[in-house]
């Protein structure tokens, strides 16, 4: 069955956590027994910078429907430098996938600290949210997804 | 323009019968006459075949990677765009500036579209030019990026319908990589099929992610040639992918152009503390 006629449609998120900052921060707010949707899965890197921008567009190929990069806020970096060099590579991907018809909502990036447990289950409660409202992404997608695959 | 071809052919005879370099990189007639091809001029004699014309249009500079005299200096006769290629290569240490003689040529525009928007018609690196330097054309911001401005203003949709469209012709013959001086990685990626990062079906998909993933991989070090452009046998846009994100850097970071020095790095090599941040 395709996946686009499920009435129990649920988005897949994915979202790339570097391991300093938002990945603790994402562990927090499970500590604090917080509720946020279960959407989201979460990539832990070395750092935010990890993030290649192909990993962006191979999520989107293999059926996601959103992808979030997350790292320190500027300055906090446990590398030093490494999130300056993620904000200005994603601050050009982003409006590149933009161009070429992705929706802004589905390619977030967002500085969260690893204190910050509220302010990660506050994004990825809206990110779910706006994701669930556009519905299923198909752009980008390999055949055997759009043909109504099983996603791998 | 007939006395600068000779004075071409003297050059290049001169330096290979001196032995300065083994290897004349240029363009010679082929059988159409509204055509030239590269050519490799390794003799004194050869030096005739050298044509210096309107129909120039072949980039040269990427030509250096092909290693085809491994002994001694290359000579490559460089218009501006081929001059800034040479920076860009340079820039990227996938060659040695001493190991190369530039012969400047001062380009008044080839019959190539790209040239109604070329900002450096005077070669920015050069041993010795022939011929006095051209008039520089003023290219304003919105004549240089008129066809991305012109998608921006499309909604996701149809953004996405013209890409689609547009990729889906793509054949995978890497043909604007082949050709792109940017694009200069001894190893491609698109190449590894064994970390299957690029599949190699026709597909729009892959396609998409390709043309995508090489516009990030050069947009930034882009030298706006119009290579890619010119060599696509299925005839994409391809510049309007890369032109995109050095409108965007031009945008966000200040006026940009690759490829005037050999020695500044590409902008997402760097950074500023007060970069504009979106992501709070």
């Amino acid at each position: 069955m395709s996946v686009k006629a499920d009435p129990n449609w649920e988005p897949k998120i994915l979202a790339f956590c570097c391991n300093w900052c938002t990945y603790t921060g994402a562990d927090l707010a499970g500590l604090n027994r917080m509720k946020y949707p279960a959407n989201v899965r979460v990539v832990r890197l070395p750092c935010s910078s990890r993030v290649n921008p192909q990993f962006i567009l191979r999520a989107f190929q293999k059926g996601c429907d959103g992808v979030m990069v997350c790292g320190c806020h500027p300055g906090d970096c446990h590398y030093a430098t490494g999130n300056y060099f993620t904000r200005r590579r994603f601050m050009l991907m982003k409006r590149l996938l933009e161009y070429n018809g992705i929706d802004p909502q589905r390619f977030q990036a967002r500085w969260i600290s690893g204190s910050e447990a509220a302010k990660f289950r506050d994004t990825v409660t809206r990110v779910a949210g706006e994701i669930k409202a556009l519905g299923p992404n198909t752009r980008f997608q390999e055949k055997w997804y759009e043909e109504g695959g099983e996603a791998q | 323009m007939s006395d600068i071809q000779s004075a071409l052919r003297e050059t290049a005879k001169k330096l290979l019968t001196e032995g300065t370099v083994t290897c004349v990189i240029g363009w010679g007639e082929t059988r159409f006459p509204d055509k030239t091809t590269p050519i490799f001029v390794k003799t004194p004699e050869d030096a005739e075949k050298l044509v210096w014309n309107a129909h120039c249009v072949c980039g040269l500079a990427k030509y250096m990677l092909d290693n085809r005299c491994p002994e001694g200096k290359l000579a490559i006769c460089v218009r501006g765009c081929d001059s800034r290629a040479v920076n860009r290569i340079v820039e990227d240490k996938q060659y040695k500036r001493e190991d190369l003689y530039l012969i400047g040529l001062p380009c008044e525009g080839k019959d190539a579209p790209i040239c109604a928007t070329c900002t450096h018609r005077n070669p920015v690196v050069y041993d010795v030019l022939l011929g006095g330097p051209v008039p520089e054309i003023e290219v304003s911001q919105e004549d240089r990026f008129q066809a991305v401005t012109a998608l921006e203003g499309l909604t996701p949709a149809e953004q996405y319908d013209y890409w689609q469209k547009q990729f889906s012709k793509c054949i995978h013959c890497y043909a604007c990589r082949n050709a792109c001086p940017a694009c200069n990685c001894t190893e491609c990626y698109a190449d590894q099929y064994r970390v299957g990062w690029q599949g190699k079906q026709i597909d729009k998909a892959e396609n998409q992610v390709y043309g995508l993933t090489r516009a990030f991989h050069v947009g930034d070090r882009c030298i706006e040639c119009g290579e890619c452009e010119r060599v696509c046998p299925m005839g994409l846009p391809i510049m309007s992918q890369t032109r995109k994100i050095l409108k965007d850097i031009n945008d966000l970071w200040g006026n940009y152009e690759c490829g005037l020095t050999d020695s500044r790095p590409h902008i997402l090599g760097e950074f500023d503390l007060s970069d504009r941040d979106d992501f709070m």
